[in-house]
C-alpha cells in the first residue's frame, strides 16, 4: 500500500497539469468560436504555391 | 446560379454575375467552391449586379471609429458583418480573400455570427477587400469596434469555462477517491482520502460555486427567490455537515455528490446561456434601419465623398440622390423634389419639398438630388426613436410570462418548505439529508421561468425576420384568442391604388400606342398616370420598346379631372377619361364586375385604345382568407365604401353575405369591432386608427410605422394578406408550445419530487436528472419555434425566392 504514497501525488500532479493545459487553451481563445472550425476542418488545404 | 459542378463543358449560368464569379474562380484555381457548395447543399444566392462605391471605408475618420484598437495589434483589422453566409463553401471562399486581394493579409470568418475579420497588409485598403467580398456575392457591412462590450463578453465566457474546468477536474478526482472509500480502503489511507477529497472540494466550493452565492445574495436582497437560493443553501449545508464529519472522523461525507452537482449545474447553465445568447442576440430591427452610407459634401473644397452614415454628425451637408433614402433628419438647403413619407405619415402620395423643408431619415427622395443640412442623426431621428420604442416595448413582460414568474417563485418557496419538512420528518440523519438534498436539486422551474420568455422572443424574432413587426409579446397571447377577423377593404383586401384591369387597342399596334401613353403620362403625378406607367413598365420594361429614349412631348397640358394632352412628333395625342357608355370595355369586365375608371387614348382625335382602371383585389387575398377560415376564424369585411362595391369584393374573396358590412363610418367600424371582440381588425394605420385600438388586436397593413404601432399591435411591412394568416398560425403555434412546456414541467416536477421524497432518488441521480429536463424543454422550444415559423411563413419565403 505504500505505493499509494507515490501514486497519489503523481495522480494529482497529472490532473493539475491537464487542468493547466485546459486553462491555457481557454484563455488563448480556442473556445470563443465553436462553429467555424468544425466546418473549416472539412476544407482541404491546397499545396503551397498552387494559388498565387 | 452555376448548375453543373462536375463537367465544365456544360456549364450553365443564370446570369452574367455568376459567370464572372465562375471565371474568377477558375482563373484563380478556386473552382472547388462548386464541389463544396453542391456537397453542402447550400442555397443559391442573389449576386448583385452593381458593386457600390465603398471607398468611404478608407476614410481616416471612419477607420478611427471602426478599426480594431487592441493592444499588440500590428496590422489594421476591421470586422464586417457578411450577408449570405450559409454553408462550408462560403467559409472557404471568404477565407480565400488574401489570394484574391493582394492587400489583405488574412481573413477569418466566424460562421455562427457571420462576421469576417479582415486584416490588411501595410498598403492594403479595406475598400478593395470589401468590394471583392461584394463581388463574390456577400454583402459586407463594417461593424463598429465595440471593443469593451465584446471583450467583456469574451472574458465572461472564458471565466465560465474556467469555472467548469476546475469543477470538472476536481470532481473527477474526488469521485476516484470516493470509489476507493466505498470499496473499503483501510484506515490510515481512508482518513487521508477523506481529507484529500475535502481539499479538492475547496476550489469547487469557493471558486466554481461562487456564482450561486452572488446570485442568491442579489435575489435575497431584492426580497425574492431565485432558483439559486435553495441550491446555495443545500450546498452550504451539505459542505458544513461534511466538514464536521471529517473533523470528528464521522462516516459520511458528501464532497463527491456536491462537487458533481456543482459541475453539472454549471455545465448545463453554461450551455443554456449559449443557446439563449445565440437566439436572442443582436437587434433584429436591423432591416428597417436607414441606409448605412451617405454622400457628404465638403464645403471647404467643394468635393463630395461617401461616408458611413454612422459617422455623420449634426451640421454635415449631404447630397441625397433621386431614389435614395435619407440617412438623417435634416433641412433642405438646395433643390426641389418629391418625397415619399409613407413610412412616417402613411401618406403614400408624394409630397413636394423645397429649400427650408424638413426631411426625415427612412423616407425616400423621389425626384432630383437634394442638398440637405443634417439636424439629427442615428437614434435621435424620428425614425430612430420609433425603433427604440418598439425595441423597448418588446422587453415588457406579458401576462403569461409574469404568471410563469409568479408561479416559479411560489414553486421555489414550496420546494424549500417541503425540503425542510422532509428533513425533519424523515428518520435518520443521513436519509433525511439525502432526501431533502435530492428534492431541492431535482425540482426545476426552468420550463416556467426560462422557456416561456424564450418561446415568446423567438416568435417575435421570427415574425420580424419575415417583415411583420409585433409590438410586444403580449400581442401574441391576444392573437391566439382572436376568433373574428375584420378586414378593411381599400388597401387591405384591394390594392388601394389604381391598376390597369383591361387594355383594348382598337387601332394600330400596341407598341406605338404604348410609347405615346408613356410619353404623356410620364409627365404627370396623377394616380391614373402612375398606374399606367407602372403597367407599361411591367408589360415591356424600359429599353425594350425603345422607351429608353422617351418620345418628346410638346405643348404638354394636364387638365384636372379630364386628362393629359400634347404633341408627340406631329400628332396631337390625348389620354383622357371616357364617358360612361363604353360598352365594349364593360363587356370585357363582366367577370370581375368591379367599379372602374375608363380612359381613352386619342391620336389626332381618333380613339385608338381604351383602358379600364380600378382598384383590384390583392393576389392571394382569397387564399389567405380561406386559410383563416380553415383554422376556425370568422372573416368579415368592413368598409366605408358603398354596399354594392363591398359585396362584389367580399364575394370575390369568398365571404358570405352576412359577414360583409359596407357604408360604415370609422366610429361604426370601432363599434362593430367592440361587439365582435375578441377580434382582430386588419386595416390602414391612419384611417382605421379608432377601430385598431378597440379591437383586441389591431393589425396595420398600411400606413406609417409609428402611428400604426401606437394604435395597433402588429405592423405588416410587406404587401399581401398571407402574412396576416401566417401571423395567426405563428401565434397559435407559440401558445401551444408554451402550454406544452407547462404541462411537461408540471409532470416532471411532480414525478421527480415524489421519487426524491420517498427516497428513491439520490442527490447524485437528481443532479443528472435536472439538466436533462431543462435541456428537453429548451430543445423542444427551439425546435418548435422553428417549425412554427415554417408553418406560418414558408409559402411567402418560397415566393420571395422565385
Amino acid at each position: 500500500m505504500t505505493i499509494l504514497a507515490i501514486l497519489m501525488p503523481l495522480a494529482l500532479l497529472l490532473s493539475f497539469s491537464f487542468t493547466a493545459v485546459y486553462f491555457w487553451s481557454v484563455w488563448r481563445g480556442q473556445y470563443d468560436d465553436l462553429e467555424t472550425p468544425a466546418h473549416r476542418i472539412l476544407l482541404e488545404d491546397e499545396q503551397e504555391g498552387k494559388i498565387s | 446560379m452555376y448548375s453543373s459542378a462536375t463537367d465544365p463543358g456544360i456549364s450553365v449560368f443564370c446570369c452574367t454575375g455568376c459567370e464572372t464569379v465562375y471565371q474568377l474562380l477558375q482563373s484563380t484555381g478556386l473552382t472547388a467552391y462548386y464541389d463544396l457548395r453542391d456537397r453542402a447543399g447550400g442555397e443559391t444566392k442573389r449576386v448583385s449586379e452593381t458593386i457600390p462605391d465603398l471607398r468611404y471605408l478608407d476614410d481616416p475618420t471612419f477607420r478611427e471609429k471602426f478599426e480594431k484598437q487592441l493592444d499588440g495589434l500590428k496590422r489594421p483589422e476591421m470586422d464586417f458583418f457578411v450577408e449570405g453566409v450559409h454553408c462550408a463553401a462560403c467559409i472557404w471562399l471568404i477565407e480565400k480573400l488574401p489570394d484574391l486581394v493582394p492587400g489583405v493579409e488574412s481573413c477569418r470568418l466566424d460562421f455562427g455570427r457571420s462576421v469576417a475579420t479582415i486584416r490588411l497588409k501595410d498598403r492594403g485598403l479595406f475598400s478593395e477587400a470589401a468590394q471583392k467580398l461584394f463581388w463574390l456575392g456577400y454583402r459586407p457591412h463594417a461593424i463598429a469596434d465595440d471593443n469593451e462590450a465584446a471583450e467583456l463578453k469574451k472574458k465572461e465566457n472564458r471565466a465560465w469555462l474556467t469555472k467548469i474546468g476546475v469543477a470538472g477536474a476536481c470532481t473527477g478526482n474526488i469521485m476516484l477517491l470516493a470509489a476507493a472509500l466505498y470499496s473499503g480502503v483501510e484506515e490510515p489511507y481512508a482518513n487521508i482520502f477523506r481529507w484529500l477529497s475535502g481539499l479538492l472540494f475547496a476550489p469547487v466550493l469557493f471558486y466554481s460555486a461562487s456564482s450561486f452565492f452572488w446570485n442568491s445574495v442579489s435575489a435575497l436582497r431584492s426580497r425574492s427567490l431565485s432558483i439559486d437560493v435553495p441550491v446555495f443553501f443545500a450546498i452550504v449545508f451539505g459542505s458544513a455537515v461534511s466538514v464536521w464529519n471529517l473533523q470528528t472522523a464521522g462516516a459520511h461525507i458528501y464532497f463527491d455528490s456536491l462537487a458533481m452537482l456543482i459541475f453539472l449545474l454549471l455545465a448545463s447553465r453554461y450551455t443554456l446561456r449559449r443557446i439563449q445568447q445565440k437566439n436572442l442576440g443582436g437587434s433584429h430591427l436591423y432591416h428597417f434601419i436607414a441606409p448605412s452610407r451617405a454622400k457628404r459634401f465638403n464645403a471647404a473644397n467643394g468635393e463630395c465623398s461617401f461616408v458611413n452614415a454612422d459617422v455623420l454628425v449634426a451640421g454635415d451637408i449631404l447630397i441625397v440622390e433621386d431614389g435614395e433614402v435619407f440617412p438623417v433628419d435634416g433641412r433642405v438647403i438646395e433643390g426641389a423634389s418629391h418625397v415619399n413619407l409613407a413610412l412616417l405619415t402613411g401618406e403614400s402620395n408624394l409630397q413636394k419639398i423645397g429649400p427650408g423643408d424638413s426631411v426625415f431619415a427612412g423616407t425616400v427622395n423621389q425626384g432630383t438630388a437634394l442638398k440637405v443640412h443634417t439636424v439629427k442623426v442615428g437614434k435621435q431621428t424620428r425614425f430612430g426613436q420609433i425603433l427604440a420604442q418598439i425595441e423597448a416595448g418588446e422587453m415588457t413582460k406579458t401576462p403569461i410570462v409574469m404568471a410563469a414568474d409568479r408561479v416559479a417563485k411560489w414553486f421555489l418557496a414550496a420546494v424549500c418548505l417541503i425540503a425542510v419538512g422532509v428533513f425533519w420528518l424523515t428518520p435518520g440523519f443521513d436519509a433525511a439529508l439525502s432526501r431533502s438534498l435530492a428534492l431541492i436539486i431535482v425540482t426545476c422551474p426552468c420550463a416556467l421561468a426560462l422557456a416561456t420568455p424564450l418561446a415568446m422572443s423567438l416568435a417575435l424574432k421570427n415574425a420580424s425576420k419575415n417583415g411583420v413587426l409585433i409590438h410586444n409579446a403580449e400581442v401574441i397571447e391576444r392573437l391566439s384568442k382572436v376568433r373574428n377577423v375584420l378586414f378593411d377593404k381599400t388597401g387591405t383586401i384591394t390594392q388601394g391604388k389604381y391598376q390597369v384591369l383591361d387594355w383594348a387597342t382598337d387601332w394600330g399596334a400596341f407598341a406605338s400606342v404604348a410609347s405615346v401613353v408613356r410619353a404623356l403620362e410620364q409627365k404627370s403625378k396623377h394616380p391614373v398616370a402612375l398606374a399606367l406607367v407602372e403597367y407599361l413598365d411591367s408589360r415591356s420594361p424600359a429599353g425594350i420598346d425603345g422607351s429608353a429614349t422617351i418620345a418628346l412631348v410638346e405643348q404638354f397640358e394636364e387638365r384636372l379631372g379630364i386628362g393629359v394632352s400634347g404633341y408627340v412628333g406631329d400628332q396631337y395625342c390625348e389620354v383622357r377619361a371616357l364617358p360612361e357608355q363604353a360598352e365594349q370595355v364593360e363587356a370585357s369586365l363582366q367577370t370581375t364586375k368591379q367599379p372602374v375608371t375608363r380612359v381613352g387614348v386619342f391620336m389626332n382625335k381618333k380613339l385608338v385604345a381604351r383602358i379600364a382602371l380600378g382598384d383590384g383585389v390583392r393576389p392571394g387575398a382569397a387564399d389567405a382568407i380561406r386559410a383563416l377560415q380553415s383554422t376556425g376564424h370568422r372573416a368579415f369585411l368592413v368598409s366605408g365604401d358603398s354596399v354594392e362595391t363591398c359585396t362584389v369584393v367580399g364575394r370575390s374573396v369568398g365571404l358570405p353575405q352576412g359577414q360583409i358590412f359596407g357604408r360604415l363610418s370609422p366610429e361604426q367600424k370601432a363599434d362593430l369591432a367592440g361587439k365582435l371582440n375578441p377580434c382582430a381588425l386588419v386595416g390602414d394605420g391612419a384611417n382605421d386608427a379608432l377601430g385598431l385600438k378597440v379591437a383586441s388586436v389591431g393589425i396595420a397593413v398600411h400606413g406609417a410605422v409609428d402611428i400604426s404601432l401606437r394604435v395597433a399591435g402588429v405592423y405588416v411591412s410587406k404587401p399581401g394578406l398571407d402574412y396576416v394568416s401566417g401571423l395567426f398560425r405563428l401565434a397559435h403555434g407559440t401558445m401551444v408550445l408554451i402550454r406544452r412546456n407547462f404541462a411537461f414541467s408540471l409532470a416532471y416536477n411532480v414525478a421527480a419530487g415524489a421519487l426524491a421524497i420517498s427516497g428513491h432518488m439520490t442527490p447524485l441521480l437528481a443532479a443528472l436528472f435536472m439538466p436533462v429536463s431543462a435541456f428537453t424543454v429548451f430543445a423542444s422550444t427551439l425546435y418548435s419555434s422553428q417549425k412554427n415559423e415554417k408553418i406560418a411563413f414558408k409559402k411567402m419565403q418560397l415566393e420571395a425566392r422565385t
